[in-house]
């Protein structure tokens, strides 16, 4: 008899573990690039006419004059930095503090996990940090944090992924890409490559992303108003990852074999799409054109070699940017609410000597 | 057709109760039925879904699945789970890059020693320590995952030809990850029906005290599984990487261990051990493949293939539970 109620329970146990794998599968977010590891020089550009919002400074927020050369400063990243792109945000933050010359740099690794991200700020605030950098892992639900940095009086950037809280008051302020501008630039580089006509299949991030989301509209909207000849013949999530971007392509290729051109939300799934490409026979960049985002070293090389058309540039090195915009907001400066970076592109045209810029 | 099924008892008790015959026949055949279905469904209604291109690719895409799924079928008799697979296949895959420079082979030979290493921690902690299955893989689910970072680091791209050549070329149009999955079906088949092994494995699944007090080797045979489970992921793992040419240790094969049981499961081996079901096992894995195909070819958005996949997943084990409600009667 007990066999049995252990065997029900085993079951259900089962049932469990196997819900919470399929949740865990749903919090891999964020733009996780990667590329064989060097990275490259290319410092953030501030896109004057973007800065946008009524500016915040040192008296608003109610934080105190610090000195940055004598502070602690807390960067909590939000995803490992086994993608290229977290690899070479942490260590641009990383030579910025160094320059500045802090007292001390507190880092912290979330690894995609909110509530670790929370836990990860109060402890930087328990050991005395003075002034934080965030990678938000999610724009909602860093309450608790931000909250606990407040009423401390402790001053918080968050960079890369804006937050839905309240500027100037539970942070200073959003560094960041504008990745609707990003797609819809994307758009304009398939548009060249393909002389505007083509038949497209998306290759989305993950879902419930808001670089997903954004990249995706950008795309559309300039397509609709631009490039009537563009048509987009399937849209399938490849989250993000290379062997999805392979498989995911696989399938295109054979459900329509009329694909000639290939928009991807990252450089991975571009990668990846580009092997399952030559697999099916054709010549990736030349019989169908891709065009991604981020700027990867993996990926402008294959613009270099031909496999890949354009790479829309979505620049992690926010580390000199970070640590200029806290020192005037200390000196007493007006900040921003959002200060969107300038993205570049690699095309044919300029890979190969940019290549170092890649990261 | 039926793999290894522990004792005759078990059909007869099926039959005995009755009513619950038909749901016994859907466990037992369903997958086939659902499988042969939604095939012809494709053949009529899916474009451009009839041709060799299409059933080559779902078969290399399926594949790795299929490799991982037999090894977690075995585990799954013995009324064990590995969770451990999805971690394995990304150790093995991030030492192939690193180890590269003893040649294909030697990179191999690596991968799969380490998928075996893992699979004897695991089979040690649950048959001789007796840590309960469930909790010593999600532990090594979480460490090997650990260790594959720390050794890969960043995703590393595979040029090595004879790597390349075992992900992408083929045998008389059949492509060698296909003719390796259908080698080690065959021989986890031949082993599980017609070794001591086989039986003895079945045989624990059933009931774990009789076979211990009927002086079955216990011990030997779990720890056994657990090491076959993981070899055949390190294979998955490696053959995963070979295809894809590179090797990234922090996704490559993520949530693998829910497809393979997902497949064992919808294949109509019972959770609750003594029987491994072959062949139902690489239905089961065809089955998924034809379904994310079917939604790929449709451009349904990822949003529904989650629910449709998930309605399944639970429908079978609804079939399962039904079963074990007939067998306790």
């Amino acid at each position: 008899m007990t066999s049995k109620k252990s065997t029900a329970a085993w079951r259900s146990l089962a049932a469990v573990a196997a819900a919470g794998l399929a949740l865990s599968g749903c919090t891999n977010s964020g733009d996780d690039t990667a590329s064989d590891p060097g990275s490259g020089n290319d410092e953030q550009v501030v896109k004057e006419t973007e800065n946008s919002g009524p500016g915040c400074t040192l008296e608003k927020y109610g934080a105190e004059k610090l000195d940055l050369k004598n502070a602690v400063v807390g960067f909590s990243q939000s995803e490992p930095d086994t993608a290229a792109f977290r690899a070479a945000e942490t260590e641009s933050i990383k030579a910025a503090a160094q320059e500045v010359g802090v007292k001390k740099l507190i880092t912290t690794n979330a690894n995609a996990e909110l509530p670790k991200q929370i836990a990860d700020i109060q402890d930087m605030l328990n050991q005395g940090a003075q002034f934080l950098i965030v990678a938000p892992v999610n724009s909602d639900g860093l309450d608790p944090a931000l909250a606990a940095a407040k009423k401390k009086g402790v001053p918080v950037l968050t960079i890369d992924r804006k937050v839905t809280n309240e500027p100037c008051s539970d942070y200073v302020a959003f560094l960041g890409s504008d990745f609707y501008d990003q797609g819809q630039r994307a758009a304009d580089e398939l548009a060249t490559a393909t002389d505007g006509e083509a038949k497209v299949a998306v290759l989305l991030g993950s879902s419930g992303n808001n670089v997903t989301d954004e990249r995706n509209a950008g795309f559309k909207d300039r397509v609709e108003e631009k490039y009537p000849d563009l048509e987009i013949i399937a849209e399938q999530t490849a989250n993000f990852a290379r062997d999805e971007g392979q498989s995911v392509t696989e399938q295109l290729l054979q459900s329509n074999p009329e694909i000639t051109a290939i928009y991807a939300h990252n450089d991975e799934m571009a990668l990846g799409a580009v092997t399952a490409v030559r697999a099916a026979g054709k010549d990736p960049g030349e019989d169908i054109k891709i065009v991604s985002i981020d700027g990867t070293r993996n990926a402008v090389q294959a613009i270099v070699d031909g496999d890949i058309n354009a790479v829309i540039e979505s620049n992690p090195r926010f580390g000199p940017l970070a640590f200029q915009t806290a020192e005037d907001f200390f000196a007493g400066e007006e900040i921003p609410e959002d200060v969107i970076i300038e993205d570049d592109s690699y095309t044919t045209e300029n890979a190969e000597q940019d290549l170092g810029k890649a990261f | 057709m039926s793999d290894g099924t522990a004792t005759a008892t078990v059909a007869d008790r099926s039959e005995r109760s009755g009513t619950r015959f038909d749901i016994d026949w859907v466990r037992r055949n369903g997958v086939f039925v659902a499988l042969g279905l939604l095939l012809l469904a494709n053949v009529f209604l899916t474009e451009n879904f009839v041709s060799t291109g299409t059933l080559r690719l779902q078969l290399v895409q399926v594949a790795p699945v299929v490799i991982v799924a037999l090894g977690m079928a075995l585990v799954i008799g013995t009324e064990g789970i590995d969770l451990s697979v999805g971690a394995v296949m990304a150790l093995a895959a991030a030492l192939i890059p690193l180890y590269v420079g003893y040649g294909s082979v030697g990179a191999i030979a690596i991968g799969l020693v380490a998928g075996v290493v893992v699979g004897l921690i695991a089979g040690v902690l649950v048959g001789v320590v007796g840590v309960q299955p469930i909790v010593a893989t999600l532990g090594l689910m979480v460490a090997i995952r650990g260790v594959a970072n720390l050794f890969g680091g960043e995703i590393k791209s595979i040029r090595e030809p004879g790597l390349v050549s075992l992900g992408t070329g083929d045998v008389a149009g059949v492509p060698y990850v296909v003719v390796i999955a259908a080698v080690v079906s065959l021989v986890v088949w031949l082993v599980v029906r017609r070794s001591t092994y086989g039986r003895q494995l079945v045989a624990i699944g059933g009931n774990k005290l009789a076979a211990r007090l009927a002086g079955l080797p216990v011990r030997r045979v779990l720890v056994t599984t657990y090491v076959v489970s993981g070899l055949l992921a390190a294979m998955a793992g490696i053959l995963l990487a070979a295809r894809s040419q590179a090797s990234d240790p922090t996704k490559l094969g993520q949530l693998m261990e829910l497809s393979a049981i997902t497949a064992v499961v919808i294949g109509g081996t019972p959770l609750s051990g003594g029987q491994v079901r072959i062949l139902g096992t690489i239905a089961g894995a065809l089955l998924m493949q034809l379904i994310t195909a079917t939604l790929i070819f449709h451009d349904i958005p990822d949003s529904t293939a989650q629910i449709v996949q998930a309605v399944i997943v639970i429908g079978a084990v609804y079939v399962q539970l039904g079963r074990g409600k007939a067998r306790r009667s």
